[in-house]
């Protein structure tokens, strides 16, 4: 469906994009992860014909050139910054963009109804949009790129400074779009979004992928073990056995307490229970993406 | 060409919801006009008098008929004043001339001829030299006119041929036969003064001394019949560029928004955008031109010589600001720095084009610098077509360099757009 090849862009003497290269498949969300500067809204601006790139291809559907009407009529943008007229009501900005994407008469009053349901803004559609909460414009935005039901979507960052509510109303919005088949991609730098909506996942820093797979495989290859803490019912009478039961390191037993550090939690786990230990308390920590990037970069994603 | 309406029709929406928008569109410009337009109002009428003081310090019959003499001038307007007075208020520019009638001022022909000792004096303001001038020539009209109702009274022309009688024999420097000549010519005026009867005596001095004849003359308008025929083209203009700040600010403000974005996002052109803008842009004026165009004829009677003509010269100044708008849409980044930009060298136009103060008051130096503004070419065009009586082959110079400035803005404003994009 999307395929971005060897793809560079420099703004000046600051390169954005150092040659990336990735495939997105029909009905999959790809996340770019990365923090700020990393290359992210770049990439979208190129996909979108928005940016032209300095080098590499892109090809969405076959087609090599994002700024065909065709190519743009499949395509919906959510933004990363507001992108609607405050000075209008929430249905005249959704009829002015259905509109101007070609919809006309019940088609349009379709998805302008559709599009006011899924905002929640059916009791204040007539509205003025600068008399709506930051939450209600968010939600706006994001239908105003989804109101000629595309196929293919981009989000650029679309969380970023919404209230819990309305991220909540994004996710659903995203869950949705993923479950009808939709193509997607979602730029974001928090990764618990990332691990929640993708099913692959580019680590992109300085214009660069780091790695790119599934969100498992990316944690497994990257992120380390998983911690695990443990607290028996009873102090346990033999502890080196118990030692040579877990398949990990740096094991630790300290009265009714055992920490130690795998791969396999669950396996670990079952294996203390089968010589009749039984728990109080567990805590696993898992690592996440978080960790992959850390390690990857020697930073943290929010640095 | 539809998606460029329904984008104008969006602009115009998004314009006019503003109402400081509506404001700097449709309120300033008609204020510029009525102000300007009672300023200028007494442009064209016919000077309503020159007003001098009138000081009498001779009181007798005859400077009380040269007074009256000029009381009854409709150029002048007199007021009775003391010496003293009357000098401070020219002074103090109240009047323009103080006229003072010395005592012996009526004493007849040697009075008024007397070199030595004029009895009628002039007290002028300085700084009003030609109105003084004026004014000496309405004096001496006054004075011929009072001498020649004197000569109609056949005692005292009497009595002045006796006085000279008199200084004909007093006279030592004459000689026996010059006097004897003037002897001669006052005997033969006594006669005359004795046999012609009345009719024949007042026919002969009708009509005083200076004759002028007045000739009827209709005056042919050159200039605009009513000040607003001035102020209301500098209104339009000033219209024209109140949309075109309002819109090259909409554009930066789409930008800075992302609304810009997500419409070049859409499956439609740049040109399609910009076309939007431009159409937009284009009818916002012509509303406004037609509110101030319907109020010009219904409230201030205003004359409009060629309609056509106008439309066609309100087409090219928009057409030509329209191009200027999407070159200041690209001067920044920010509505502010777009505005301040905009209005500025909008200023800057208005100032030099005669937007603020009209050419004819300028000096020729900052006549010749206007050729550089298209404000000067708008407001032309707009006179051609208003009081200018432009035909259409002379409304084509105007037009063709308001629409070459359109081409070359618009052209920039595409090229730095573009620029700033990629």
């Amino acid at each position: 469906m999307i395929k971005v090849e060897n793809l560079q862009k420099s703004y000046g003497k600051v390169v954005a994009l150092a040659g990336i290269s990735f495939e997105v498949n029909r009905a999959e969300t790809f996340g770019l992860l990365g923090p700020n500067g990393a290359g992210k809204t770049t990439t979208i601006n190129i996909l979108c014909g928005l940016l032209k790139p300095d080098g590499g291809m892109v090809s969405l559907d076959g087609k090599t050139d994002p700024t065909l009407a065709a190519v743009r009529t499949s395509l919906g943008v959510v933004p990363q910054t507001l992108a609607i007229y405050e000075e209008l009501s929430a249905i005249d900005n959704l009829n002015f963009f259905g509109r101007m994407y070609g919809l006309s008469g019940e088609r349009l009053k379709e998805r302008v109804t559709k599009c006011i349901e899924i905002a929640g803004l059916e009791q204040r559609h007539r509205d003025r949009v600068s008399k709506y909460s930051g939450g209600m414009k968010r939600r706006l935005n994001l239908v105003c790129s989804l109101l000629h039901d595309p196929p293919l979507l981009l989000f650029d960052e679309p969380t970023v400074g919404v209230d819990p509510q309305t991220r909540n109303l994004i996710f659903q919005t995203i869950e949705e779009m993923k479950s009808e088949g939709r193509t997607i991609i979602y730029t974001t730098h928090y990764m618990e979004e990332a691990q929640r909506l993708c099913d692959r996942v580019a680590i992109l820093d300085a214009g660069k992928i780091l790695d790119m797979d599934s969100v498992d495989n990316l944690i497994s290859k990257h992120g380390g073990p998983t911690h695990v803490e443990a607290e028996f019912e009873q102090e346990p009478g033999d502890t080196d056995e118990i030692v040579r039961r877990v398949e990990g390191t740096n094991v630790r037993v300290q009265e009714r307490l055992i920490r130690f550090e795998t791969t396999q939690p669950m396996e670990s786990l079952a294996s203390l229970n089968k010589i009749g230990q039984r728990f109080r308390s567990l805590k696993v920590n898992r690592a996440n993406l978080e960790d992959v990037f850390l390690n990857l970069t020697g930073r943290r994603l929010r640095d | 060409m539809n998606k460029a309406l329904l984008l104008a029709v969006k602009d115009v929406r998004v314009i006019l919801s503003d109402k400081g928008n509506i404001f700097w569109v449709f309120g300033f410009p008609v204020l510029f006009a009525l102000f300007f337009g009672a300023i200028f109002s007494g442009v064209g009428r016919e000077p309503s008098g020159m007003k001098i003081a009138v000081v009498d310090e001779d009181e007798s019959e005859f400077s009380g008929l040269y007074v009256s003499r000029l009381q009854s001038y409709e150029s002048l307007k007199t007021v009775s004043l003391e010496r003293e007075e009357a000098i401070d208020q020219v002074r103090r520019g109240k009047v323009a001339a103080a006229v003072l009638l010395k005592p012996g001022f009526g004493g007849g022909f040697g009075a008024v001829f007397d070199k030595d000792d004029p009895k009628l004096e002039i007290a002028a303001d300085p700084a009003r030299k030609m109105e003084s001038g004026y004014l000496q020539g309405l004096l001496a009209k006054a004075q011929f006119e009072a001498l020649g109702e004197r000569f109609g009274d056949r005692d005292w022309m009497r009595d002045q041929v006796d006085s000279w009688r008199k200084d004909v024999a007093a006279a030592t420097a004459l000689g026996d036969k010059q006097a004897s000549l003037f002897l001669n010519f006052f005997d033969s005026l006594d006669t005359l003064l004795e046999d012609v009867n009345d009719e024949n005596f007042q026919a002969g001095l009708e009509g005083g001394i200076l004759n002028v004849a007045n000739v009827e003359v209709h005056r042919q308008r050159e200039g605009p019949a009513t000040p607003f025929q001035i102020t209301f083209p500098q209104a339009m203009i000033w219209a024209i560029l109140g949309c075109t700040a309002t819109f090259a600010i909409s554009i930066v403000k789409e930008r800075a928004n992302g609304t810009f974005q997500r419409l070049r996002i859409g499956p439609l052109g740049r040109a399609h955008i910009l076309a939007g803008k431009g159409v937009a842009c284009f009818a916002t004026c012509s509303l406004v031109m037609c509110i101030q165009w319907i109020g010009a004829k219904a409230i201030f009677r205003m004359p409009i010589d060629n309609p056509l003509l106008l439309i066609l010269a309100a087409a090219c100044t928009i057409l030509c600001f329209a191009g200027f708008m999407m070159f200041v849409s690209t001067l920044g980044r920010t509505e502010q720095s777009v505005a301040g930009a905009g209005w500025a060298m909008l200023m800057i136009m208005a100032m030099l084009g005669g937007g603020m103060i009209p050419l004819f008051v300028m000096p020729p130096w900052l006549r010749s610098l206007s050729h550089f503004s298209p404000v000067k070419w708008g407001i032309y065009a707009f006179e051609g077509a208003i009081w200018r009586h432009f035909t259409f082959i002379e409304m084509v110079g105007p037009c063709l360099v308001l629409l070459a400035i359109a081409i070359t803005f618009f052209s920039l404003g595409v090229f730095m757009l573009r620029r700033t994009e990629l």
